[in-house]
């Protein structure tokens, strides 16, 4: 229990830290209501192409905005050498990092959540009937952005051109677990439930999670302390 | 003969990305920088040969069918290969201190050792419906190529050692 | 068993020796002045001591226990070069926030305490990044001593620090060290730190030069030690 109280701590205060100054989530969010509207000049939102690519589109513009928020993650360690006292704190190294995994997660979900009402609007498609299988799809592709996007902000941390270096590491990584998440929000932000093929897309999904989360846990000393 | 050729490349840049995770694990665990030197040039040699694997699939493509890209599912992995790969000597160009580049590319090594087969999975899926076709008609090509990358290898290796003789004698010049 | 035992120890950036064949300890209850020119490796050598980094040879004990178990974490407290407190969040947030990383039992008391022993308790809810100088730098101390820590390892801390903090950090390390607290300090401003220690150690060029009890001469002419053991002596 102690370590529960202990990532609870890193993520309340990540998440206390960034609602006061609210710089990664006012641009997150910014930033993923652009690429929509941006975006919604391309598409005319009657045509059956439309519903093809939505789910696409819908996991470009949360993994761009996303990113925005993971590269702050470790960054926001940096002034005044505060990472110093959280790796000298008696806490373990993966304690610090899922306590930082937990903050991003809900802080990008919290922007995906107000993008998708938004995107609903603008492209005309109905997700809320399957909104709980699309929520689902939600927690395990963010899981996944998160996940890697909080690894890499940490081994990222002390090297010029972070802001390049980051995303140009995860996004190739994450591409399994993108394409997943396209394919079965796709179907399930039209009011589809997710057809009987797809099935092995949410495994894929799922099993990156479960294999990216023990590889950085593994990881996450090294990463750390070096 | 050039899909033979594409198939040998990638076969030997999938041996090579083995044996950088390999290394960067054994590096991770000795602290031995001749690990470190062996996957930079494991990753570079099986970068190269990918980036040739991928050029000469796309003239093949070209000469067969008229179209540069057809989004063969195998070429297309090859790319994404390439992709995930060529951020390692970017991020080595972005560290300057010689323990922390080393720790922190064998950290990337080891998560796209793992990427590979999700993303062979997952682009063969998408294209060419969850069917998984190998790259199964290198033949006899696979000898030459993998020769040619495992010498090429090993004098990249003996290179990037000269190299970091070289930087030590000097810093301790410098400071006298 | 010493405090803090530093055994054979080489330190690399890559192929360059940082640090060579350092030896030293420093005993329960004294404070060790680590003096150098810059580059010397003070800094390197007090935060492989920390456990920030690793040794490539030989061995770093305190209480002959590595620096990285959470144990010997707990009982270390460590200021850097930067204030190591949190900008957006108030005086009384950041130490809440160390005293429950500590395991404090009871953090928000410990805070309050600390705040008031640092002259801050007016200024607890106050957001860090409004501070003035001198009260960053009497929090980052607070931060420091919060968790009781038994040795302390403080890199270069009287550099900067206005009058009130100065005395105010002087005060806690001469308490401590009456309280058995062992410390080990690096430094560029030796009046202060030689007043304090007990022990004192000349780093040239990543090499220990000299490693011994402070002596009256070192006291009266802080110079002395560079001239006596320091390169061109």
């Amino acid at each position: 229990m102690k370590y529960v109280r202990q990532v609870a701590t890193v993520a309340m205060k990540d998440v206390r830290a960034e609602l006061r100054t609210k710089e990664a989530i006012n641009a997150s969010l910014a930033f993923a209501l652009m690429i929509l509207l941006l975006f919604s000049y391309t598409f005319d939102p009657e045509q059956e192409m439309m519903r093809q690519v939505s789910g696409g589109l819908l996991w470009i513009v949360f993994a761009f905005a996303g990113t925005l928020t993971l590269n702050r993650s470790f960054a926001r360690e940096l002034p005044n050498d505060c990472l110093d006292a959280l790796i000298a704190a008696p806490i373990p190294g993966s304690a610090l990092f899922l306590g930082k995994c937990f903050a991003s997660f809900v802080l990008v979900l919290a922007v995906e959540l107000v993008s998708l009402p938004v995107f609903g609007i603008f492209y005309r498609v109905h997700w809320t009937p399957q909104f709980p299988a699309l929520f689902g799809v939600l927690l395990l592709g963010t899981w996944a952005l998160t996940i890697i996007g909080t690894i890499f902000s940490a081994l990222t941390v002390n090297i010029k051109l972070r802001e390049v270096m980051l995303p140009m590491l995860t996004y190739p990584i994450l591409m399994p677990a993108l394409m997943s998440a396209m394919r079965l929000t796709t179907s399930l932000v039209n009011g589809q439930p997710i057809p009987e093929d797809d099935f092995a897309w949410l495994k894929m999904l799922i099993g990156f999670d479960v294999v990216f989360t023990a590889v950085s846990l593994a990881l996450v000393e090294t990463v750390l302390v070096g | 003969m050039l899909a033979a050729l594409f198939d040998s490349s990638v076969w030997t840049a999938m041996a090579a990305a083995a044996v950088a995770a390999v290394a960067s694990v054994l590096f991770l665990r000795s602290r031995n920088f001749l690990y470190d030197s062996l996957a930079l040039a494991a990753t570079e040699i099986g970068l190269l040969l990918l980036a040739c694997g991928i050029v000469a699939g796309a003239i093949g493509s070209r000469l067969a069918g008229g179209l540069w890209w057809t989004w063969d599912s195998r070429l297309t992995t090859a790319l994404i290969g390439f992709l995930l790969y060529a951020p390692y000597l970017m991020l080595r160009r972005a560290i300057e201190e010689p323990t922390r580049r080393a720790a922190s590319a064998a950290v990337v090594c080891i998560f796209a050792l793992f990427d590979i087969p999700l993303i062979a999975l997952t682009v063969n899926w998408w294209l060419a419906r969850r069917t998984v076709s190998l790259p199964v008609s290198a033949g006899w090509t696979i000898l030459p190529v993998s020769l040619l990358g495992a010498g090429c290898a090993w004098i990249r290796l003996r290179q990037e050692q000269q190299r970091r003789a070289q930087d030590a004698e000097r810093r301790t010049a410098q400071e006298i | 068993m010493s405090a803090v035992a530093v055994e054979g120890v080489w330190k690399y950036y890559g192929d360059y020796p940082a640090l060579r064949d350092i030896r030293l300890e420093a005993a329960e209850g004294t404070c060790l002045a680590l003096i150098g020119r810059n580059g010397a490796g003070k800094t390197t050598l007090l935060r492989a001591i920390a456990g920030f980094s690793s040794a490539q040879r030989g061995k770093i004990k305190i209480f002959g226990k590595e620096p990285r178990e959470a144990e010997t974490r707990r009982q270390m407290g460590f200021i850097g070069h930067g204030i190591s407190v949190y900008d957006e969040l108030s005086a009384l947030e950041n130490l809440t926030l160390f005293g429950k990383l500590y395991g404090l039992p009871n953090p928000k008391k410990s805070a309050n305490e600390w705040l008031e022993r640092t002259g801050l308790e007016r200024v607890r809810d106050g957001l860090v990044r409004e501070f003035s100088r001198g009260m960053r730098q009497r929090l980052a101390v607070a931060r420091a001593f919060l968790h009781e820590p038994t040795v302390l390892l403080l890199d270069e801390p009287f550099t900067a620090l206005d009058d009130r903090a100065i005395a105010v950090l002087q005060r806690l390390l001469r308490e401590g060290l009456a309280a058995g607290k062992t410390i080990v300090m690096s430094t560029h401003q030796l009046r202060e730190a030689l007043e304090l220690a007990t022990h004192v150690a000349l780093l040239t060029r990543g090499q220990l030069a000299f490693h011994g009890a402070r002596t009256q001469e070192m006291a009266d002419d802080p110079g002395y030690v560079y001239a006596r053991y320091g390169e061109g002596a």
